[in-house]
């Protein structure tokens, strides 16, 4: 577990340091030497894409998603037990079916063969697709043992 | 009738707290389900992420915020205001106002201006004789004062999509940044002008005018001061494209902040990072999500639905704003600005260009809406924060800050029924 977080981490750290590092060169390519990768634009719209999906892998693991959440405050722990038991179990059903979809899509593609930049095939640009919803969906199904710790609320 | 039961549950499982990314994910998949049209289609839409070159300023603008919030960027910018307007009477509501503003354009409205400006402000502003319910009223409101200047997150997020929907005449972010200019400085002065009014002849310490202080404020604050001007020379200027301005400001910060201040060391970097990827990836997964609703609904012609049904109740432009209006109030009160952004514009957003509504106008009507309803109860974000974080019940905060929000609803009508305020310096 701990070394999945830490290779996650890494994951994330790459992504970020790639992305500004990329674009940091494509202005100063751009600006000073009227120039710039061919391939960079490209490159920094398909890591913006990976920085969104690790980014919500590990927001599944420490902060949680953005939620209406307007009726937990006002219910028993009980009912606050059933809703939270019934929002994970579809949340990771819905993640686990995209996740599965978007793995039959990955294998197509891959089976066609394109290529997105510099020689890098497009289904290696999308394989982190199916890999993040899988394991978004399966940290719902975690969470419903080891909840995200909260900010305590105040008592109105 | 199953289709209504089905979208019924997921929005019930919606209100119960279930992911904005997750509803959203599974009412388009139940609609390409419904239209025959094999799920993996879900996969195609979520990968168009990987074709909005915009996109890119979003991250790298998250990831300067989050450093200039972990930082003590928030001290230093309050005590350069203090020093420079701390002599006029009534001045610390103003300094309050401005700073939160400026903080929240640059933090994105996340409500960190209340835990990092407001935390500051709010024994200063009782301290010098401001009301414990007026101070707290005002650190509230103020966590969301800013929206409308750049580079704040929502701006951006509203460019993008209305970009993408291509309805009505086009624009650029730039002029949508121009735009938000005069509004919220209308915001601003409308609130300045109110508070020195209800405090005309009360005790309001005020503070002496010293060269050596504003001098001392002006340099700690030394290398952040450039901050504004790069934003205005790099956006609104023209120099750089927004993208680019992102990246350069977020080097600048990090250099500032990591190096040279060295308020954020090597070992929490990393975790400040996590934090901000954490939550940009989490809005740009919902944005991809509704790229792929609003599909659905396209295909089942509902926007056109909805469309024709506003057309034969609402005749004039006017009316339909009356309506948008107490619509946004609602919908931000419920939903957080991200998410009622992605799904509400590429619908409202043809409706608005129909009724000769412009398009930049409509981003800035809606931002302004949205900024007021995170202080709208029972849910605005705003209170929950300021509650926690003052240790206030969430009753006495709705109390506090209805005045203010009194004095920004009069704001927002004028913003909405006076397009030159928005448009006239694009």
């Amino acid at each position: 577990m701990i070394l999945f977080h830490k290779l996650e981490n890494a994951l994330l750290y790459s992504v970020v340091i790639g992305l500004v590092s990329i674009s940091l060169s494509q202005i100063w390519l751009r600006n000073v030497h009227d120039s710039g990768i061919y391939w960079g634009d490209s490159a920094l719209r398909v890591l913006v894409f990976w920085l969104a999906m690790v980014g919500a892998m590990v927001a599944s693991r420490e902060t949680g998603h953005i939620s209406i959440d307007a009726l937990s405050r006002y219910l028993s722990p009980l009912w606050r037990k059933i809703t939270a038991t019934s929002t994970s179990v579809f949340s990771a059903s819905v993640c686990f079916i995209a996740a599965w979809q978007s793995y039959l899509f990955v294998k197509d593609e891959r089976e066609f063969g394109d290529i997105a930049f510099a020689n890098i095939p497009v289904w290696w640009c999308e394989a982190i697709m199916p890999v993040a919803l899988f394991v978004i969906g399966l940290r719902f199904l975690i969470q419903l043992f080891f909840p995200i710790p909260q900010a305590p609320e105040q008592d109105t | 009738m199953e289709t209504y039961f089905a979208i019924a549950a997921i929005l019930l499982l919606a209100v119960m707290g279930a992911p904005i990314f997750v509803v959203l994910l599974s009412l388009a998949m139940f609609g390409f389900y419904i239209a025959d049209v094999p799920l993996m289609i879900v996969s195609v839409e979520l990968y168009r992420i990987s074709d909005t070159p915009l996109l890119l300023a979003l991250p790298l603008f998250t990831l300067a915020g989050y450093l200039l919030a972990e930082s003590q960027s928030s001290t230093r910018l309050v005590n350069v205001t203090q020093a420079l307007i701390g002599w006029l009477p009534g001045s610390l509501s103003i300094i309050a106002f401005i700073t939160c503003a400026l903080f929240t354009a640059f933090t994105g409205a996340s409500g960190v201006t209340i835990v990092a400006v407001g935390a500051l402000l709010y024994p200063a502003l009782k301290q010098v004789g401001y009301s414990e319910r007026y101070s707290l009223g005002l650190v509230t409101t103020s966590g969301s004062l800013g929206l409308l200047l750049a580079p704040s997150l929502p701006l951006i997020l509203y460019g993008i999509i209305a970009q993408q929907l291509g309805v009505g005449p086009s624009f650029t972010i730039q002029q949508l940044f121009l735009a938000g200019l005069m509004p919220a400085a209308l915001m601003l002065i409308m609130l300045s002008v109110w508070s020195l009014w209800i405090h005309r002849g009360k005790n309001i310490a005020m503070q002496k005018f010293t060269i050596e202080e504003l001098k001392a404020a002006l340099w700690a604050a030394r290398w952040e001061i450039p901050l504004p001007s790069l934003v205005i020379g790099g956006i609104y200027g023209g120099f750089f494209a927004v993208s680019e301005t992102a990246a350069v400001i977020l080097l600048y910060v990090f250099i500032v902040e990591v190096f040279i201040y060295k308020e954020i060391s090597l070992t929490q970097l990393p975790v400040v990072v996590r934090k901000a990827v954490a939550m940009v990836g989490g809005i740009i997964l919902i944005l991809g999500v509704s790229l792929a609703l609003t599909n659905v609904l396209i295909d089942a012609e509902i926007p056109t639905k909805v469309f024709d049904l506003v057309q034969s109740k609402i005749e004039s432009k006017w009316a339909f704003l009356v309506f948008l209006t107490i619509f946004l109030l609602i919908l931000g009160a419920i939903l957080d600005i991200f998410s009622a952004i992605v799904i509400m514009v590429p619908i409202l957003l043809p409706i608005a260009v129909a009724y000769g509504i412009h398009p930049v106008h409509l981003g800035i009507i809606f931002l302004a809406n949205m900024q007021i309803g995170y202080f709208t109860p029972p849910v605005g974000m705003n209170l929950f924060i300021a509650s926690y974080r003052f240790n206030k019940p969430i009753t006495e905060l709705y109390r506090a800050t209805l005045p203010f929000m009194a004095v920004l609803i009069v704001a927002l009508l004028l913003i909405t029924y006076i397009p030159w305020l928005s448009l006239g310096l694009i």
